[in-house]
C-alpha cells in the first residue's frame, strides 16, 4: 500500500473537525487528492534538493483516535514549560485543557484550540485559514489540509497587547504516532503578541510531527514567534511558518532547531507596505540528524526592511540545510534586505548544504546576503589550550560561543534559559557549564 | 526626460553593429535531425570510424534525454528538427594560405574588427577562424610547431592526432552528461584542438572567432585544450552571430585538461546577436565548458564577458581534482532589452589545498533577466580546500531583474567557504560627486559601470579587454535609470 493510500484509510473513520463547515470539506478533499496523487516531495523538487524524506515513505504513522491520552512522563512536559506564560498544549496532536493554561487572557483575546474555534468562529477561519500558505503547495502542506486534528487558534482584537508569552507546546508520547496540526496566528492592527511554539515528545519515540502556522500581522502590529523544535532523536518533523504582513507591520521569528533525526522547517513572509521582518534561526545538527531550514521572504510593496541571520553547526554524521531565498516584486521599491549564514562545520563525516537566494525584480533597492562555512579557529583553540583548557572543552565553549550569539537574541527570560540549557545538553561532550556561565 | 536619461535612452537604442549577412554559396545539409544525418556529417568530414560510432552513441543518449528547464530562462520551444546540423562555405579547394580564402570571408572578419592580415602583422595572436562549421585559416601554424605546439581546427585534429582526439575528447564532458552536450556530441561540426607539450609555455595567445553566418544553421562547435605537464596557454575566444529574426542555437562544448603545473587560461567575449528590442531573434547560447584540473598544482581560469545572446545558459566549471589545483571564474555577463541570462560556475573541491575564486559582475537593463547560479562543492577528500565567491549586481532601471542563486555544499570540516552577493543600482550619489567634476553623465556612468566590472576586466588579456571595455559601451553604458 503506497503512503497516500494508507493515510486515506486511516482518517476514513477518523472524526476530523469542521465536518459541518463546506468550504473546509472542499479544501480538505482538493488536497486530500493532490496527496494522494504527489505523496510527500522528492528530492527532484528543487526545493527538496537536499532533503530526501523517502524514510517517510517506508514507515507507516498512526494517528491517534479519540480523546487526548493522558501524559505519563510529566516531567518532560514541564521542562519544556515557561515559567509565567499562557498556554497551549496539544498531546499527540489534540488539544489537551488539562495541561493548559490560559486563565487571565486579555479580554478579547481568543486563545484556544481550532476544533473548537471551529465550531465557534467559523467566518472568521474563514477568512484567514489557508491564505497565507504558498500557492503551489507541496505535498507536506497538502498533508496538513487535509489530515489536520487540531491545533492553536491565537486571536487578538485591535490594540490588544499580551504583556506574557502565549506557549504552543506540540507534545508526542505514542510510538509511531502521527500529530497533524494546523495553527492560526492573527493580530489584528496595533495588536502586540509574544508567541512560542515548542515542539518535542517522550524518550526516543519515532513518530511524525507535520505543523502548518499561518500567521496574519495587521497594521502596524508587531509579533514576535519563536520555535523550539526539540523532537527526538528519531522524531521526524515538518513544520511550515507562513506569515502575511499588512502596511508597517512588524515580525520577528526565531527558529530554534536542536532535534529531530529529519526535521524540516519552512518560513515564509509576505511584506506590505513599509512592513519589518527579521528572521533568527540556530541548528545544531548532532548524531545522524538532518536539520533543514528554509525561508522565503516576499517583498511585494515599497520600503520594506527583512533581516535574515541563521547559524548552523553540525557535528558527528548530522547533515544540516539552508536555504534563503529573498523576493522583491516589482513595485517594492526602496526594499532593504540582508541575509547572512554562518556554518561551523565540526565533523569530517558531517556536511554543510547552504543555497542563499536574491531574486530581484526592482532596481532601487539593497539587498545583500552572505555565508560562509568553516571550522573552530585553530588558534583560538590554541589559545584556550594554552591556558590550560583541554581541547574538548576549549571546542565545546568556542562552539558554544558561536551559539550563544543567536540565543541571546532570545527576549522571553524563561525561555533564553531553556534554549541554553538545550544547547548546552546538546554540545559533543563534557561539561561546560563552569562558573562562568 | 534628463540628460542622462536621453544618453542612455540614445545608447540602449543603439543597433548591433556586426548584424549583417555574408551572401556566400554555402554546402548546407537539410534541416532534421536522425543517425543518417550525423553519418552524413562523420562522412562529409572523412572521419575515421571510432568517431562515427562515439557521436552515434551520443544520439542515442540524447533522445532518451529531457531538455532541462530549471534554469530561470523562459522561451518556447525548440524544435531540433527545423535545424540544419551541418553549414560549410563552399570553396574548390582548401586554402592553404590566407590569399587563397574568399575575399567576402576576409571582409566579414574585417567588419567584425579582426582583420586576418592585421592580426598577423600585429604578432601576437594566431587566429583559427571558424566560419559556421568548418575552419577557413589558420596562421601562425609554422611558429606554433616550432613550439611543438598543436593549434588547429578539430576536424584537422581528428584526422591527424586520432590518438590524442581518442584519448581526451569526452574526458571532461562526457557525451551524456546534459541534453545540449549530448546534442553537440552528436553533431559538432568544427571547433578547436590545442595541444601544448610537456614545459612548454605557448609563445603567443591562442584564438578563435567563431561567427554564426547561415540562417537556420546551428553551431555546435566542440573545443579540447590540453596542455602538458607544466605547460602554459592562453586562449581567447569571441563570438558574433548577424541579425535575424528567428532564433538561432548555438550549444557548444569546451574541454580543458590541465596536468601536473600545467596553467590555462581561457577567455571569452560572446557578443552573439542578442535579438531585437522586443525580443525577436537572437541566439539561443547552450553551452556547457568545464575544465578538469588533472595535475597537482594545476590551474584553470575562465574569464567571460557575455554580452550578447537572447538567451545564456552558461557555466563554465573547473573540477579541482590535482592537490593545490587552482581553479577561477570571472565574469562580467551585461543583458539588455529581452536578454535572459543564467550563467555562473561551478566548482568541485576534490584534492587537497585546493582554491578557487568566483567573481562575478551581472549588468541588467531593459526587460532583461540576469542570474548568476554557481555550485561550490567540498568533497570529504578536499582537506583545506577553500573558496572565496563574489557576485554583485547592478540594476538599470525598474523592469528588469537580477537574481543569484548560490549553491554550496560542504563535507570537509577544514574547507573554509565565503560567499556574498549583492545587488543595487548605480547611486546618484556617485553619479553626482562624478557630473559635478565636470563630466557628462555618460562618461560618468561608463566610469562607475567600468569600475564595477574592473577585478574581472584586469583578468583579459590586452587584445580582449579593449574590445571588452568596446562591447560595455554598446551595451550598457548610462546605466541610469
Amino acid at each position: 500500500m503506497s503512503p497516500a493510500q494508507h493515510y486515506v484509510e486511516h482518517y476514513r473513520t477518523l472524526a476530523l473537525p469542521g465536518r459541518h463547515l463546506p468550504w473546509l470539506r472542499r479544501l480538505r478533499e482538493e488536497a486530500q487528492s493532490r496527496f494522494s496523487e504527489a505523496g510527500f516531495p522528492s528530492p527532484r523538487e528543487e526545493e527538496w534538493k537536499y532533503t530526501n524524506v523517502s524514510a517517510l515513505e517506508k514507515k507507516l504513522f498512526v494517528p491517534s483516535v479519540g480523546t487526548p491520552t493522558a501524559v505519563a512522563d510529566t516531567s518532560a512536559l514541564a521542562r519544556l514549560r515557561l515559567e509565567d506564560a499562557w498556554s497551549l498544549v496539544f498531546v499527540d496532536g489534540i488539544y489537551s485543557a488539562e495541561h493548559s493554561v490560559t486563565d487571565g487572557l486579555p479580554e478579547g483575546v481568543i486563545a484556544t484550540s481550532l476544533a473548537n474555534a471551529l465550531e465557534r468562529y467559523p467566518d472568521r477561519i474563514e477568512g484567514l485559514f489557508n491564505q497565507a500558505v504558498p500557492q503551489d503547495a507541496h505535498g507536506f502542506i497538502a498533508f496538513t489540509i487535509a489530515y489536520f486534528r487540531d491545533g492553536a487558534f491565537v486571536h487578538l482584537p485591535p490594540g490588544k497587547i499580551l504583556d506574557k508569552p502565549l506557549q504552543v507546546i506540540h507534545f508526542s508520547t505514542r510510538p509511531d504516532g502521527l500529530s497533524v496540526a494546523r495553527n492560526l496566528v492573527a493580530l489584528e492592527q496595533n495588536a502586540e503578541a509574544t508567541v512560542v511554539e515548542t515542539y518535542a515528545g517522550t524518550g526516543d519515540l519515532s513518530y511524525l510531527t507535520a505543523s502548518v502556522t499561518e500567521i496574519s500581522v495587521g497594521e502596524n502590529a508587531g509579533l514576535e514567534h519563536y520555535k523550539l523544535q526539540s523532537e527526538t532523536v528519531k522524531g521526524y518533523h515538518f513544520g511550515g511558518i507562513y506569515a502575511r504582513e499588512a502596511r508597517s507591520a512588524r515580525f520577528r521569528q526565531h527558529h530554534l532547531a536542536f532535534g529531530g533525526l529529519l526535521a524540516r522547517t519552512e518560513i515564509h513572509a509576505h511584506l506590505g507596505l513599509g512592513a519589518e521582518c527579521e528572521l533568527d534561526g540556530l541548528f545544531l545538527a548532532t548524531g545522524r540528524r538532518h536539520l533543514d531550514t528554509q525561508t522565503l521572504i516576499h517583498h511585494r510593496a515599497p520600503c520594506g526592511t527583512s533581516r535574515e541571520t541563521y547559524r548552523g553547526i553540525a557535528a558527528d554524521r548530522a547533515r544540516g540545510v539552508f536555504s534563503g531565498r529573498i523576493v522583491v516584486h516589482p513595485d517594492a521599491q526602496k526594499t532593504d534586505a540582508e541575509m547572512s549564514n554562518r556554518n561551523l562545520l565540526l565533523s569530517e563525516d558531517a556536511e554543510i548544504d547552504s543555497k542563499p537566494q536574491l531574486e530581484i525584480h526592482a532596481d532601487d533597492v539593497k539587498c545583500a546576503h552572505g555565508v560562509t562555512v568553516g571550522q573552530l579557529d585553530p588558534e583560538a583553540v590554541f589559545y584556550l589550550e594554552s591556558r590550560g583548557v583541554d581541547e574538548p572543552t576549549a571546542r565545546n565553549m568556542l562552539t558554544f560561543a558561536f551559539a550563544n550569539e543567536m540565543v541571546e537574541k532570545i527576549r522571553p527570560s524563561s525561555l533564553n534559559r531553556l534554549v541554553q540549557d538545550e544547547l548546552l545538553s546538546s554540545l559533543p561532550q563534557s561539561d561546560i557549564r563552569k562558573d562562568w556561565l | 526626460m534628463s540628460a542622462t536619461a536621453k544618453t542612455l535612452d540614445k545608447l540602449i537604442k543603439k543597433e548591433y553593429a556586426p548584424g549583417f549577412v555574408t551572401d556566400l554559396e554555402a554546402d548546407t545539409l537539410p534541416p532534421g535531425l536522425n543517425e543518417d544525418v550525423i553519418r552524413a556529417i562523420s562522412a562529409k568530414k572523412n572521419e575515421p570510424e571510432f568517431m562515427l560510432e562515439w557521436r552515434l552513441e551520443a544520439f542515442r543518449h540524447w533522445l532518451s534525454m529531457e531538455e532541462p528547464k530549471w534554469a530561470f530562462v523562459h522561451y518556447g520551444p525548440i524544435d531540433y528538427q527545423a535545424i540544419s546540423y551541418y553549414s560549410a562555405p563552399k570553396t574548390r579547394e582548401p586554402p592553404k594560405s590566407l590569399d587563397e580564402v574568399d575575399p567576402k570571408l576576409l571582409e566579414t572578419y574585417n567588419k567584425l574588427g579582426i582583420p586576418l592580415y592585421e592580426q598577423e602583422r600585429l604578432a601576437g595572436v594566431a587566429i583559427d577562424a571558424v566560419f559556421d562549421s568548418v575552419s577557413v585559416a589558420t596562421t601562425f601554424k609554422e611558429k606554433l610547431a616550432a613550439a611543438g605546439v598543436i593549434f588547429c581546427s578539430m576536424s584537422e585534429a581528428i584526422q591527424n592526432h586520432p590518438d590524442l582526439v581518442k584519448q581526451y575528447l569526452g574526458s571532461v564532458v562526457p557525451p551524456g552528461d546534459n541534453f545540449f552536450a549530448a546534442l553537440n556530441s552528436a553533431v559538432f561540426s568544427d571547433g578547436s584542438f590545442v595541444y601544448i607539450p610537456k614545459g612548454v609555455r605557448c609563445p603567443m595567445e591562442l584564438s578563435t572567432y567563431f561567427r554564426i553566418n547561415a540562417a537556420k544553421t546551428g553551431q555546435f562547435e566542440r573545443t579540447l585544450i590540453i596542455a602538458e605537464e607544466s605547460s602554459y596557454v592562453s586562449y581567447l575566444e569571441g563570438c558574433t552571430a548577424p541579425m535575424r529574426d528567428e532564433n538561432q542555437l548555438h550549444a557548444a562544448v569546451v574541454e580543458l585538461v590541465a596536468l601536473d603545473n600545467a596553467e590555462i587560461k581561457y577567455s571569452t567575449v560572446q557578443n552573439w546577436y542578442p535579438g531585437d528590442e522586443e525580443g525577436r531573434g537572437g541566439i539561443y547560447n547552450f553551452v556547457t565548458k568545464r575544465g578538469d584540473c588533472r595535475g597537482r598544482k594545476s590551474k584553470i581560469s575562465w574569464t567571460q564577458v557575455e554580452t550578447g545572446s537572447a538567451i545564456t545558459w552558461k557555466y563554465p566549471s573547473c573540477i579541482l581534482r590535482g592537490d593545490e589545483s587552482v581553479g577561477e571564474f570571472y565574469s562580467v555577463a551585461v543583458t539588455n532589452h529581452c536578454q535572459q541570462a543564467d550563467t555562473g560556475t561551478k566548482m568541485i573541491h576534490l584534492g587537497k589545498n585546493t582554491k578557487s575564486t568566483i567573481i562575478s559582475k551581472g549588468i541588467s537593463a531593459g526587460r532583461a533577466q540576469n542570474s548568476y547560479r554557481g555550485l561550490v562543492k567540498i568533497l570529504k577528500s578536499a582537506e583545506n580546500a577553500r573558496n572565496y565567491t563574489q557576485c554583485d549586481s547592478l540594476l538599470i532601471g525598474d523592469r528588469c531583474g537580477a537574481h543569484t542563486f548560490p549553491y554550496i555544499e560542504v563535507k570537509q570540516p577544514t574547507a573554509q567557504v565565503e560567499h556574498e552577493a549583492t545587488t543595487s543600482k548605480i547611486s546618484e550619489d556617485q553619479l553626482f560627486f562624478c557630473m559635478q567634476r565636470g563630466l557628462s553623465a555618460e562618461d560618468a556612468v561608463s566610469m562607475i559601470v567600468n569600475g564595477f566590472c574592473k577585478q574581472v576586466f584586469k583578468e583579459l588579456p590586452m587584445e580582449f579587454a579593449v574590445e571588452a571595455q568596446a562591447l560595455l559601451g554598446i551595451s550598457l553604458e548610462g546605466s541610469v535609470g
